[in-house]
């Protein structure tokens, strides 16, 4: 077993884009003559995760996040640089690796649309050649976290988003993968659902020591799941650390609220910089680094009438939009 | 591997069960063309007493057994792969650890074959009361040998349009190549007009072509209207085209899957 299950050096995707102005004329042209845009999906990213290490990947819309867990889950091939996964590489795309590591993306992948749920696993079973009582051990798991039996018989096309969803994570664990990539996990489902697949995930990350990257727009899944994160943005790596040591690089700055009587006529520029927290509107707040508090603080229960005082992290929702912009 | 096979069988045995109209009107399209031959052919045959040697029921015989040769080489390849690609719903099969041409696309073939053929059989016995062909020169060596031959037919079918379809990796555009491709085979497999009927250089062409696998050689097998030595070049050739097809086919697919860019989700 290789010491590491994913190790990326100067990973690099670069799509041809046919571009054309609108209009007839352009058309026409482009008919004869295709004029085409390099984009710059992923540059240059290298990172490494070791076994049962559970690591997000994040960035806004278009960063390259997607593009990076094809590449490594061997969809796609890379323009250039290096990976290797459990030791394999992974667009090689041989069997033993593809029978050992799993992509998760979206609602569409692992299920046929017109038939049982339950005709789809069977298959699953076959082509990873799970033997029986395996299976049915692994699948007992699955139900119990996800709550699965009672879906398992309608036709996929009449599931919920949601229920589809827990679907397709099961159908995509049964071989027992060592590396998940999964790509939007929770996309879909409520509040409960959402804290299950999470729960699961953590529960299946303790019981095999499987390595899970992956990629989220709810906060909730990163900060419950994942110690470290990696931010991307315009296909470049932007941070890779710890998720508490993130706010202390990008933004060392704490949040203080006050509540004063009356409250607006009172000039609080000199104490920080104003924030607006849409949370909280009866509360106004600063944002003051982290070193600073302290002094800050005592100066305005010195100078001004509080009647009530917070001093909290920022959000890291607004840390991570700061590191993206940066 | 045999059980994956079965897996796969149940699962797009159970899918073309959803879709039985569909199938019916897969079933119309493709007896409308050999039909609609059939006719213009026996009354200009009728008319004319024969054309070029090529009686009235010979035409009958011809398309009768063109219909059931048909049934067993085509595919469907283009119809339910292409899009995939396009799409990109192809990723969730790429990430399995099976080839999905050369597994579930030619499994779902398969699936639709056996169950469109539950449906063509009373057609054809149907139309054999119509027009009430002469099958009296029908020997079992000929049926027995057509079996091998249609099967080759339809492997090599199955790998000329899988290639086809994979250049679908390339241009979006890969439909209407495929209907040139199918141009082709009207012309060169003997379902427009028998090639016996065709100029002799198209006919000198087409015995060395892949095409004739798909209808003329089979039929001519099944009537018994080939020598010896024609029957061991129709395999002989078609050999030769299962070997480039299956290398074409691995050609275009490798550099197809590098190709690939998995779009959408």
């Amino acid at each position: 077993m290789s010491p590491e299950p994913i190790l990326v050096e100067q990973l690099s995707k670069t799509y041809q884009v046919p571009e054309r102005e609108g209009g007839f004329g352009a058309a026409v042209r482009s008919f004869f003559k295709r004029k085409y845009k390099d984009v710059k999906a992923v540059e240059k990213v290298s990172f490494r995760i070791e076994p049962g290490e559970v690591v997000g990947f994040l960035g806004p819309n278009g960063a390259g996040k997607t593009t990076t867990l094809k590449m490594l889950s061997g969809l796609l091939h890379p323009t250039s640089g290096r990976a290797s996964v459990l030791g394999f590489t992974p667009w090689e795309r041989k069997s033993d690796y593809l029978r050992s590591m799993t992509l998760v993306m979206g609602q569409r992948n692992r299920l046929s649309w017109d038939i049982p749920a339950a005709d789809s696993f069977l298959l699953n079973q076959a082509i990873y050649r799970i033997p029986d009582d395996e299976y049915k051990k692994t699948y007992k798991e699955l139900d119990e976290l996800l709550e699965l039996e009672p879906l398992m018989k309608k036709p996929v096309r009449n599931l919920s988003l949601g229920e589809r969803m827990k679907c397709e994570i099961a159908a995509g664990l049964l071989h027992r993968p060592r590396v998940l990539f999964l790509d939007e996990p929770t996309i879909g489902l409520d509040i409960t659902g959402q804290a299950r697949i999470r729960e699961f995930l953590r529960e299946y990350n303790r019981r095999t020591g499987a390595a899970i990257l992956l990629t989220s727009h709810y906060m909730a899944d990163v900060t419950a799941l994942c110690e470290r994160i990696i931010i991307i943005h315009h296909g470049q790596l932007k941070y890779d650390g710890g998720l508490t040591d993130l706010s202390r690089k990008i933004a060392p700055f704490k949040l203080i609220g006050v509540m004063l009587s009356d409250a607006d006529s009172h000039d609080l520029s000199r104490y920080g910089t104003e924030v607006q927290n849409e949370e909280d509107m009866d509360k106004r707040y600063l944002q003051v680094r982290a070193d600073e508090v302290t002094r800050v603080t005592s100066q305005l229960l010195a100078d001004l009438p509080v009647h009530d005082i917070t001093i909290a992290d920022p959000p890291i929702e607004s840390v991570i939009e700061q590191a993206f912009n940066q | 591997m045999l059980n994956i096979f079965k897996r796969l069988w149940q699962v797009n045995w159970a899918e073309q069960w959803q879709y039985r109209a569909n199938l019916i009107m897969y079933l119309l399209y493709w007896l409308v063309s050999p039909i609609i031959y059939l006719s213009v052919w026996t009354s200009i045959a009728s008319a004319k007493g024969s054309v070029n040697g090529f009686t009235a029921g010979d035409f009958v015989n011809y398309y009768m057994i063109l219909l059931i040769a048909d049934q067993f080489t085509s595919n469907i390849v283009i119809h339910n792969f292409a899009y995939k690609i396009q799409d990109g719903s192809l990723s969730g099969e790429l990430v399995r650890p099976i080839h999905p041409m050369l597994t579930n696309t030619l499994v779902n073939n398969l699936a639709f074959k056996a169950l469109i053929l539950a449906g063509f059989t009373p057609v054809w016995l149907v139309l054999t009361l119509i027009f009430k062909p002469d099958f009296s020169g029908v020997t079992w060596q000929g049926v027995l040998l057509s079996i091998p031959a249609m099967l080759l037919g339809f492997i090599v079918g199955f790998l000329l349009s899988a290639a086809i379809t994979s250049l679908a990796f390339w241009t979006t555009r890969v439909y209407s190549l495929h209907e040139f491709y199918f141009a082709v085979i009207l012309l060169f497999s003997g379902q427009f007009v028998p090639l016996t009927l065709m100029p002799k250089i198209v006919q000198d062409i087409a015995q060395y072509l892949p095409f004739q696998l798909f209808m003329y050689y089979p039929i001519q097998l099944i009537l018994g209207k080939l020598t010896t030595a024609q029957i061991i070049q129709g395999f002989v050739v078609g050999l030769v085209w299962l070997g480039l097809s299956i290398l074409f086919f691995n050609f275009v697919w490798r550099r197809g899957v590098k190709q690939y860019s998995a779009v959408g989700a």
